[in-house]
């Protein structure tokens, strides 16, 4: 990290410092700049592999709610972390199912190994297999809503994404800002600056941020995503998940996987079944959820399972049925050979259970027709 | 398998179920209808039959220890378990208005922000992410809402000092442990003063 520090600034040395470059657009010359230094710096993606995450990881540290700033892009901020606890309240708007975005992503988005936003928000637009094209951050944001809230993704453009593209963008700018001491409130941008994420030559990064982390760096922040589970020693398995989920997860997740319901919302997620994420969702990957798992499982507590433990349960839980992949065409075996190719159990039985996806729930239904 | 508060407080608008008789030693407490002796016994009313009936095990087990309770329980066995837990979780509490995570964003009293926020920088999760908007409780997690100051406080301190254990990977014990004694003190308040 020093060398990479020395590096940076011996490529920008000859920049002068600006007094005050958050309130100016930025030159032209500094994404140049910015460009330059992606070329001239060693690809950070293989150097920050899940297993060092404890060693010398700094994690961005997004400035407290309490600073988000009065005003309209404050809103948008403040709408976007609201949307992000209380995602129920596009119950049958957008989301079909009783999870809120919070349930995977701990703390609000901000907790690091936990996919958090401010990591995200730097990563995008970036190429996703998934849909085989670049993703802007609003298309990986309505993505979620196909997949992971069962529902419909809000429009592009729409006040959700765009308040949720304004949170994400503040948490991680706020971040950056406190780690290399620049003062002043958060530069704000327009919507549609907001929802295209800040993975680009063209997006007005700070140049005193941009000298000490370029472009690649930035979408490579420590924290970013699920750190991968190592591998464990026996291939997982839902018949040994079952002890698992019984002794450390039903207690909060319930017997019957349902999570917790109070005063009509859950608590505590639901993991399977009709109100959960459906088949198109990452968490129904076994190596996704095992990643989850491990080090976010139980809340609170972080990395107490064993390797096995998580990888096995995580087997469990991706076990049952749940609502269909919105990309099935009538055939669970096409579905299956076409998006399926990876660890999970679609399109296959389990303990003598019915092949996974014959009796999936519906996608995207309305509350009413879900709960009695 | 869910309890769902809000149709428990539906159900409570029935005719008021007679005590029985092997509540009745419960009544001298915690109050004929649950409703809590300040600081002799804590509130019962609010709470789900399923966490009465598992605490009453505890106090069978030693898992939770307090002399008074440990010869109370002894006292209810067996099918009166169910009974007690069923009588006392039917009774009546206030309606609060609810608090869900995120209608405030900015919270500056800091016990209603580790409520709902948590303290992530300590990994204290939000208190209401298990034990529902403004704290109410269902299933096995406790009202907080509306109980006891005193009696929060002093099960925070049980927690911490291994008095009070029996959740499942000390998932409470352990959040307990990291609150400061002015948190603990702040927090008891805070949920005591929800009606």
């Amino acid at each position: 990290m020093k060398l990479l520090l020395l590096m940076t600034v011996g490529v920008l040395f000859s920049v002068p410092l600006q007094a005050n470059e958050l309130s100016t657009d930025p030159a032209p010359k500094l994404t140049v700049k910015a460009t330059e230094a992606t070329t001239t710096l060693p690809d950070r993606q293989t150097a920050l592999p899940s297993v060092d995450k404890k060693s010398a990881d700094i994690y961005l540290q997004p400035a407290p709610l309490t600073d988000i700033p009065a005003g309209d892009f404050g809103d948008k901020v403040r709408l976007g972390y609201q949307l992000f606890v209380n995602t129920q309240q596009l119950r049958d708007k957008y989301v079909g199912n009783q999870l809120n975005c919070v349930n995977c992503h701990m703390n609000a988005g901000q907790q690091a190994n936990s996919s958090p936003l401010w990591a995200a928000y730097f990563a995008y637009p970036a190429y996703r297999k998934k849909n085989d094209k670049v993703n802007s951050f609003q298309e990986r944001i309505q993505g979620c809503f196909t997949y992971s809230m069962n529902g419909k993704a809000p429009a592009s453009g729409s006040p959700e994404l765009v308040a949720i593209s304004a949170y994400s963008y503040w948490l991680g700018m706020s971040g950056l800002m406190q780690q290399y001491n620049l003062s002043g409130p958060v530069p704000e941008l327009s919507d549609a600056e907001l929802v295209k994420g800040a993975k680009r030559d063209d997006f007005p990064m700070p140049a005193s941020i941009t000298k000490h982390l370029d472009i690649t760096a930035l979408s490579q922040l420590p924290g970013r995503g699920f750190p991968k589970a190592p591998q464990p020693e026996l291939a997982y398995s839902p018949e040994r998940g079952v002890a698992v989920y019984q002794a450390h997860c039903q207690a909060c997740h319930g017997g019957d996987g349902q999570g917790q319901i109070i005063a009509g919302v859950a608590a505590l997620p639901p993991l399977w079944g009709p109100q959960s994420f459906n088949w198109g969702a990452g968490m129904h990957r076994v190596n996704t959820a095992a990643d989850f798992i491990y080090e976010n499982m139980p809340l609170g507590k972080s990395v107490q399972l064993t390797v096995q433990q998580a990888w096995d349960v995580a087997a469990y839980v991706n076990s049952f049925d749940r609502p269909q992949d919105p990309r099935f065409d009538g055939d669970v075996s096409k579905t299956q050979a076409t998006y399926h190719k990876h660890q999970g159990f679609y399109g296959q039985s389990v303990a003598g259970k019915p092949v996974l996806g014959t009796e999936s729930y519906p996608v995207f239904p309305l509350k009413k027709s879900l709960t009695p | 398998m869910v309890n769902v508060m809000q149709a428990q407080a539906a159900e409570t608008s029935s005719p008021q179920q007679a005590i029985p008789a092997v509540a009745q030693l419960c009544a001298s407490c915690h109050g004929a209808q649950g409703q809590g002796i300040d600081i002799i016994g804590p509130r019962l009313a609010g709470l789900s039959a399923e966490y009465i009936s598992n605490q009453l095990k505890l106090f069978h087990a030693n898992k939770r220890q307090n002399p008074i309770m440990l010869a109370m329980a002894a006292t209810v066995q067996g099918d009166n378990i169910a009974v007690v837990a069923d009588y006392f979780s039917h009774q009546p509490v206030d309606e609060i208005q609810l608090q869900f995570r995120g209608d405030k964003v900015a919270i500056s009293d800091p016990f209603e922000a580790i409520a709902f926020q948590g303290d992530w920088s300590r990994t204290i999760p939000a208190c209401t992410s298990c034990h529902g908007p403004s704290g109410v409780g269902g299933g096995q997690f406790p009202r907080l809402a509306g109980q006891q100051a005193s009696y929060l406080k002093t099960q925070l301190l049980a927690w911490q000092d291994g008095t009070r254990s029996g959740d499942v990977d000390n998932m409470m014990g352990n959040i307990a442990l990291k609150l400061t004694a002015a948190e603990i003190d702040g927090l008891s308040q805070y949920f005591a003063n929800l009606k």
